[in-house]
């Protein structure tokens, strides 16, 4: 299997949650230090095959790239894990194009890209399937967090069409979707100061791998970590719009702002 | 000298403005006194267009041929607007395609093209001229989504997702800037009668007994009045409008059974 964005947090977990099942790993992520160091650990511990490629799949066209890399050392993808991803919160007209449409390009286009590159050879193969992570931000808008919360709506979208045509094919399709979770995402969202970090108990990102590995396992179409996010995430469509709209913006504000 | 017009002084770009939709939200800006600022790939249609739009309601309307499509296109044509000595206060986004087939028989290009028309252009030109609008306390963003953004599309993936991205962006931004003097609207039109399925291969699906096709210009016409309003998201015709409110009410099942059941070629 493949997991993207393992060299912490979520991915590592997941990582870890395969190999302990005994699936060979193939780790992805930009730093090769971290990279080598958590191939070594899985293949030791479990006793299971790990490689380890650094890539940075955030530019159009790498995750073809990726992909070929990963032919060329004769090496074979059952399972897909697209855990790679970041946020950034802050006004749309206060950050950067680039940090904005890289969003664009590494929670979205390289997500297909890869999917694309395996899901055929899944579908022939009649087994393995794709563990997209999503987050509880795909169930709603997210003002001032804009473009993430979008890319987040098109992973949700995405998967869930792409389990309905797996469906009975013997490949699974999961989009697992997180609430808040300790992890470095905070620190590059720019959101460890926010409202909603305040108010929703984190979890661990162990646990909520441990629950999207489940899920997915179980052929679980969507898997929300955590009894609240799940009962959140299910009640946004009974709510009046402008309502949620105005709850969430104000959960991605800072204390400080007042927008 | 005639009456003050709603748009008299403003510029309006509208993508995508060959055909459908976009030429008749083109018109409707125009009629109303905005100077337009129409882009597409076609420069041929472009034009005779511009002249037609200018000659009629007194207006300046410049033609931009453009590929949206490339990674970087949206950027591209922002520069060549400022480079002209325009300015853009409403940006309307309606350049977008769409593919039905299963996810495993499309070529890469077509799917990811779509990630970067119907997505990323629309973003890179959003931030190139929001901050302009939210300084001058005027104009907006009207983006052309679709009814595909209220429920995943099995055997349409790809295109349904971009237009669920376009739903939540649309509504983000559409708080982002209440109170601000600029407006931001989704249009999600349904079945249009327009150059859309031809490129998109659902001119055959069972799509077609969802309802009757709308013609892109009442589309539009419907469209053009719900940003004056500052509506938030508004869906053409009143069955598309009902079965997108009852999609969250519905089991998960049955919708995408539902959608596999128009989508999937029969």
């Amino acid at each position: 299997m493949l997991v993207t964005g393992a060299s912490a947090g979520i991915g590592v977990e997941l990582a870890e949650c395969f190999a302990k099942d005994g699936y060979d790993v193939i780790v992805t992520a930009r730093s090769e230090g971290p990279l080598k160091e958590l191939a070594g650990r899985l293949a030791r511990q479990h006793n299971v095959q790990a490689v380890a490629i650094a890539a940075d799949i955030g530019q159009p066209g790498s995750g073809a790239k990726l992909a070929s890399e990963i032919k060329s050392r004769g090496l074979n993808v059952d399972v897909l894990v697209n855990n790679a991803g970041y946020g950034m919160s802050g006004g749309f007209d206060d950050l950067s194009a680039e940090s904005q449409l890289g969003m664009i390009d590494l929670n979205v286009r390289a997500l297909v890209e890869l999917t694309h590159m395996f899901f055929p050879d899944m579908l022939k193969k009649k087994r393995g399937g794709v563990l997209n992570v999503a987050s509880t931000a795909a169930f709603q808008p997210g003002p001032f967090m804009t473009v993430y919360y979008a890319t987040k709506a098109f992973v949700l979208s995405f998967s869930e069409a792409l389990s309905e045509e797996a469906r009975g094919t013997g490949v699974k399709v999961t989009a697992l979707c997180p609430g808040p979770t300790e992890s470095k995402f905070h620190d590059r969202a720019g959101t460890t100061k926010v409202r909603a970090s305040k108010i929703a108990g984190m979890m661990t990102s162990k646990a909520v791998a441990e629950i999207g590995y489940k899920a997915f396992q179980s052929g679980r179409r969507v898997a929300i970590s955590g009894r609240m996010n799940a009962v959140m995430a299910r009640m946004v469509p009974f709510f009046p719009r402008g309502m949620t709209l105005g709850l969430v913006r104000s959960l991605n504000t800072r204390y400080s702002d007042r927008a | 000298m005639a009456n003050a017009r709603k748009g008299d002084g403003q510029t309006a770009l509208i993508t995508g403005a060959s055909t459908g939709i976009g030429l008749g939200l083109a018109e409707c800006f125009a009629r109303d006194g905005y100077n337009v600022i129409i882009a597409a790939r076609s420069e041929g249609a472009l034009k005779e267009i511009a002249g037609r739009l200018s000659r009629e309601n007194n207006i300046q309307a410049t033609p931009i041929a453009i590929d949206l499509g490339v990674p970087g296109g949206g950027d591209k044509l922002a520069a060549e607007i400022r480079a002209r000595g325009l300015d853009v206060d409403v940006l309307v986004n309606n350049a977008g395609f769409g593919i039905a087939g299963a996810f495993d028989a499309q070529d890469e290009e077509g799917q990811i093209g779509m990630i970067d028309l119907n997505n990323r252009a629309l973003v890179e030109l959003t931030h190139q001229f929001w901050p302009g609008m939210l300084k001058k306390k005027r104009g907006g963003v009207l983006n052309v989504a679709s009814t595909a953004a209220f429920q995943p599309g099995p055997y349409m993936a790809i295109y349904c997702a971009t237009k669920a991205f376009v739903m939540s962006f649309s509504e983000s931004l559409w708080i982002e800037g209440r109170g601000k003097g600029v407006a931001v609207t989704c249009l999600c039109p349904g079945l249009t009668s327009s150059k859309f399925h031809e490129r998109a291969g659902t001119g055959g699906l069972r799509l077609h007994t969802l309802g009757s096709s709308m013609t892109p210009e009442k589309v539009a016409e419907q469209g053009y009045r719900a940003f004056q309003r500052n509506k938030r998201v508004f869906v053409t015709g009143f069955d598309n409008r009902f079965l997108a409110k009852l999609v969250p009410f519905m089991p998960r099942r049955a919708v995408l059974n539902l959608a596999s059941f128009v989508l999937r070629a029969a």
